[in-house]
């Protein structure tokens, strides 16, 4: 029997539904000191001084701290970016000056997190407001710069370019040429906010509880930031409320607290941020505007060549960025088989919210580009969408991108005809004639989505290429505790995808045992010693490098195991089966009565050993396995390799109406097709695909982040940024094939980014009941005001243009 | 998210609140279901020095019909108002109590707080200016009945005075044969109305023998859109007529552009809502069951 394939009940539910989970905030303590953090009001101000002697007098306050702290204690963060974008300063505070509206300006540890914001209240800053720039192409002219000291708000620029473009242009039947797009601001607003506890305990070392999802990542900023050797930071996180990405970069604050503990003797710090905060500076997700695209097509509607112009607007920092710029290309040409592309990638800091890795991180900006652009060439040309796709879909897999990148397994038609189905298409194709020729505006839209996963981390020498980073990795630990238990220790540092559960069905599987005869510790700690540089719950991951470190675990302990047994037992190994027996697990020669259970093995490693004379000093049943997938380090100069090993992909269809009083888009019907390979778990594959899919519509329908042109934000309460709730959401109608990876131990593809699969097809179906009112998509948020303006300013006359011969 | 330092106080009746209120002065506040004043207090964007509860004060939360007049107490919730027979007998009042925000908010939220706090995208100020109702206070200096048009007089402003409060709503019973609908266009249910629309009717046949009309989260306070009544009084229902008012309602509203849409945006949706609400109000005069809810993205 195999447990894998199994919709197994998530283990975590049974604390969580019990209210038994503990999040960070939930952590309490004697003596805990709570931080309160000032933040400036402007976008871009100057800080001409600050005063704290009034909130330092306030009894019940043990700290505050400004720049000056941060300078004197704290080297900046590391940066990711080459030539001056290296030269970034980034603190956790603010120094000489304030570059987006929510920046830590001040920060009050106090007895009580009341007292901290009363103490805060009296810091007096001085501020001069300068005028901020709060667009990525007014960024790119360089009047007003974020960051002074590095002389340009460009931080990355560079050509992918692949193929003949040139000639690919010269051949074509027809040239469509798209003025501009924009992929709009959102983020995933987990349901948990960012917190951190931290003690600078009297050893010189420090520890962290808290919710960041890569931790492995962020104890290598932290360390050099806080002027500490890495080992002197232990990082721990438990029960983390979902993260999307968005929390990759809470070390800023993580490191806040840290010293607020340490200029407090070791006390015990906390912070909890507020929605406000959250929405207000936590990170966005990457915005992005496409300029001067141009599509080459054949006679039939084959693309043959792309050229455009892409602008990142990443926000006042570069945390994390530009990786962007690189992560993108992992699904250059999407799920399109053109060879021929030439993208100018470029990015540049603004007077806004750092962006950060956001549930599918850059792949959706490139996804949601490449699918306006099949749609808009589909409108154009007068070819029905679905055979668009099937015209230029990729279709024999494993398939070498031109860029280098392996498409491991998948079949995009068979998706779409599964998701058609799911959605009743002819149905609603039927209806939707029907309703237009009454003058009614329904589309239906088609979304083609790749979750790239697995990250080579090579990649990012391509962005810069002093960066030491390639591959990937990722570590479990399993051990037969005293008593036989059967004890793993992840690396992952979940928040919220049940890997707990999902582990435990490769073990049981593995040892041939019940998953509730496995124990998976909860959370992380870097002193388990699981962790590797790429430990984390992102980037599509687990399921691959999560479980195959686990698969490679069970294969050491079981070889230890039989070692051990045979030896026990008096047997060869050959003959001995692993089981459950009366006794628990068990091996047992086969077909006798002859058995060792787990507790017997165990107790002579760790208890009994003398029984040994000597003999398997290797044997500890402590096992730890490291996974490295099988990447090279790519072509800098060419922009040439592999970037991820898995594609899991979404193919999504939206039927639409929108109702001409209200411009609502309802949604009549939405079909939800998912591909990640072999299926670990079914309901938590479907679970997660249901909430990308939730995630996705909110973000084209409902979510966006906008600033005003002093860069104050306008949605920065959940009154004003309104998340998708319930009573939004349409029916999913969900369907799954699986077409295993050939690149991982068990066929399954990392999933759950859904890489904004809904934005896509939202945009698409939108476009599709509007083109007849003389409508193309340009923006990815479709709101019922955007919309509204749509109908009003029907743009196609200036958005597209068609040049065929 | 934690309020600055107040004083809690529990008034026990509506003379104690008025006399704590009073004798606090300035910095006290009156404290009903919390579901605006807490909010504010906890971004500090409002310090009071002291609260004064007046939630446990008894008799407050009753709805009695009699003399042609229906009363709700102040500290009524909009859950209870909504669960009411007020609410079947009168559907308007219950489109209205069902449609604020979640179940949490409408189980702490009280009518009487909705409209002390001026806002005009709360609920109850339109809707109540619709039937045409008064506001009850009671304070230093007695008791007095405003209404509601001008008891909400300026953005978050109130008439009401130093230590007074309000005990409670009333408005007329409606007519027999007349009926109303409010309806709203809203992001998702935790999220204040877009726009909304109330609008009351007396019929006879097809003709308008009266109306009021009332916009919410279309100005700086709830607007009595008499221009629009003007265009159904004493006329035959016809699509025409109804699309004169609605374009009548949509010229004198005073939207204002947020993250909700621009003002050409929800002039639109007042058209559209003025127009819903006409169909319902008709068809509820004619003796049918009709289910409305605001309209969800
Ligand atoms: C998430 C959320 C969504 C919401 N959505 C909506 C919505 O869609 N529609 C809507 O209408 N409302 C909405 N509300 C507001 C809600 O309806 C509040 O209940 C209502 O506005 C205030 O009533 P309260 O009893 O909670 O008053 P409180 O918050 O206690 O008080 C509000 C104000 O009125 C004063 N006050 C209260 N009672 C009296 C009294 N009897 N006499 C004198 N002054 C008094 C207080 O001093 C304070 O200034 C929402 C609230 C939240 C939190």
């Amino acid at each position: 029997m195999s447990w894998v394939g199994k919709s197994l009940r998530r283990k975590e539910d049974d604390r969580l539904v019990r209210g038994h989970g503990l999040f960070t905030d939930d952590e309490l303590g004697e003596g805990m000191l709570h931080l309160y953090i000032l933040r400036s009001p402007y976008a871009h101000a100057r800080i001409n001084s600050i005063d704290t002697s009034a909130a330092e007098a306030l009894p019940g306050v043990a700290c505050v701290l400004t720049g000056k702290d941060v300078l004197e204690h704290c080297d900046p963060y590391m940066q990711l970016g080459p030539g001056p974008t290296a030269e970034i300063l980034d603190y956790s505070l603010a120094r000489d000056k304030a570059l987006y509206q929510g920046e830590p300006v001040a920060a009050v540890a106090a007895e009580t997190p009341q007292l901290a914001m009363d103490a805060g209240q009296l810091i007096d800053v001085d501020y001069d407001m300068l005028d901020a720039v709060m667009d990525v192409e007014t960024a790119l002219e360089n009047e007003i710069l974020v960051h002074d000291n590095i002389g340009t708000n460009q931080t990355w620029n560079g050509v992918y370019e692949y193929g003949d473009v040139d000639q690919a242009f010269a051949d074509a039947a027809h040239v469509v040429k798209i003025d501009r797009l924009h992929f709009h601001r959102y983020s995933s607003t987990p349901l948990e906010n960012n917190a951190c506890v931290a003690e600078w305990t009297r050893h010189g070392e420090v520890e962290f509880l808290c919710n960041n999802n890569f931790a492995g990542f962020a104890k290598q900023l932290l360390a050099p930031g806080l002027r500490l050797p890495i080992e002197k930071i232990r990082v721990r996180t438990f029960d983390v409320g979902g993260a999307f990405g968005n929390k990759i970069w809470n070390y800023v604050y993580m490191a806040l607290c840290a010293l607020a503990s340490k200029k407090t003797g070791g006390r015990r710090v906390k912070w909890s941020e507020i929605r406000t905060e959250h929405l207000l500076a936590s990170g966005h997700g990457n915005e992005r505007t496409y300029l001067d695209t141009e599509v080459a097509l054949d006679g039939d509607g084959v693309i043959t060549a792309i050229r455009s112009r892409h602008l990142d607007d990443c926000g006042a920092y570069t945390r994390y960025e530009p990786l962007g710029c690189v992560i993108f290309s992992q699904v250059l040409a999407a799920t399109y088989k053109l060879r021929n592309i030439r993208i100018e990638m470029t990015q540049a800091v603004t007077n806004k919210c750092p962006v950060v890795p956001n549930r599918g991180y850059s792949r959706m900006q490139q996804l949601w580009f490449m699918e306006r652009v099949v749609d808009i060439c589909a409108h154009e040309l007068g070819i029905p969408a679905d055979e668009m796709r099937l015209k230029n879909y990729i279709t024999d897999f494993p398939y070498e991108t031109p860029n280098g990148c392996v498409y491991d397994s998948g079949d995009y038609p068979k998706m779409l005809d599964m998701a058609k189905e799911l959605v009743e298409w002819d149905k609603w194709v039927a209806y939707r004639d029907e309703a237009r020729a009454a003058g009614r505006h329904v589309g239906i839209g088609i979304g083609t989505t790749l979750d790239s996963g697995t990250n080579n981390f090579g990649q990012a020498q391509i962005m810069n290429p002093y960066l030491p980073f390639s591959g990937n990795a990722e570590a479990c630990i399993i051990r037969l505790d005293f008593d036989g238990a059967v004890v793993v220790t992840l690396g992952t540092g979940p928040s919220g995808q049940g890997h707990e559960t999902s582990a435990s069905q490769v073990v049981a599987d593995e040892l041939n045992i019940d998953p509730a005869m496995v124990t998976v510790r909860s959370g992380f700690d870097t002193n388990w010693n699981t962790f590797v540089g790429h430990s984390g719950s992102y980037a599509s991951q687990f399921a691959v490098t999560g479980l195959s470190a686990v698969h490679g675990a069970c294969q050491k302990l079981k070889a230890e195991m039989r070692q051990l047994a045979a030896f026990m037992l008096e047997a060869s190994e050959e003959d001995l089966v692993l089981g459950v027996g009366d006794e628990g697990p068990e091996l047992r020669v086969k077909g006798t009565d002859k058995f060792v259970n787990y507790w017997a093995m165990s107790n002579i490693v760790n208890n009994n050993n003398a029984v040994l004379q000597g003999e398997l000093p290797d044997v500890t049943l402590n096992v730890r396995h490291v996974y490295r997938p099988p990447f090279k380090v790519p072509d800098v100069e060419k922009k040439f390799g592999n970037l991820t090993l898995t594609y899991a992909a979404q193919l999504h269809i939206a039927v639409v109406e929108i109702d001409p009083a209200t411009s609502r888009v309802e949604i009549k019907a939405y079909a939800a097709v998912d591909d990640c390979g072999t299926v670990i778990n079914p309901q938590i594959a479907h679970g997660q695909v249901h909430g990308a899919t939730v995630h996705g519509i909110g973000a084209a329908i409902m979510e966006s982040f906008d600033y005003d042109e002093t860069g104050n934000l306008l949605t920065s309460t959940f009154s004003d940024y309104c998340p998708i709730t319930s009573v939004n959401t349409p029916d999913i109608a969900y369907g799954n094939i699986e077409t295993p990876s050939p690149f991982s131990y068990n066929g399954a593809k990392g999933m759950g980014e859904g890489g904004g699969a809904p934005v896509h097809t939202m945009s698409a179906a939108v476009q599709d009941a509007l083109h007849g009112a003389g409508v193309i998509v340009t923006d990815s948020f479709t709101s019922p005001p955007r919309v509204f303006d749509m109908i009003r300013n029907p743009n196609r006359e200036t958005a597209v243009s068609v040049d065929s011969r | 998210m934690y309020p600055a330092p107040f004083r809690y106080h529990r008034a026990g009746s509506v003379a104690e609140a008025i006399r704590m209120l009073g004798d606090i002065g300035e910095g006290a506040r009156a404290l009903a279901g919390g579901q605006s004043l807490l909010v504010l207090l906890k971004v500090r964007f409002d310090e009071p020095t002291d609260l004064v509860d007046l939630a446990r004060i008894p008799d407050l939360d009753t709805i009695d019909q009699g003399n042609g007049e229906i009363r709700i107490g102040a500290l009524t919730t909009h859950a209870s108002i909504a669960r009411s027979e007020l609410s079947t007998a009168i559907p308007i009042v219950g489109d209205c109590a069902n449609g604020i925000a979640d179940n949490q908010v409408r189980s702490r939220g009280t009518i009487g707080g909705n409209v002390c706090s001026g806002d005009p995208s709360c609920d109850w100020p339109t809707l109540l200016a619709t039937l045409d109702a008064q506001v009850h206070c009671e304070g230093p200096d007695g008791k007095r009945a405003v209404p509601v048009t001008e008891f909400v007089e300026d953005l978050y402003a109130t008439v009401l005075g130093q230590g007074e409060i309000v005990t409670g709503i009333s408005f007329p019973t409606p007519a027999v044969g007349s009926a109303g609908a409010y309806v709203g266009f809203k992001r998702c249910a935790p999220a204040y109305p877009t726009s909304s629309v109330g609008l009351q009717l007396a019929l006879n046949g097809d003709d308008c023998e009266d109306v009021r009309i009332a916009l919410g989260s279309s100005g700086l306070t709830s607007i009595h859109a008499t221009d629009a009544e003007a265009e159904l009084r004493g006329k035959t229902l016809t699509d025409d007529v109804i699309a004169k008012a609605a374009e009548a309602a949509a010229a004198q509203a005073e939207p204002i552009e947020d993250q909700r849409g621009s003002e050409d945006f929800k002039r639109s949706l007042i058209d559209t809502l003025v127009k819903r609400g006409v169909g319902v109000a008709r068809r509820r005069c004619a003796g049918e069951t009709v289910e409305v809810s605001h309209e969800y993205y």
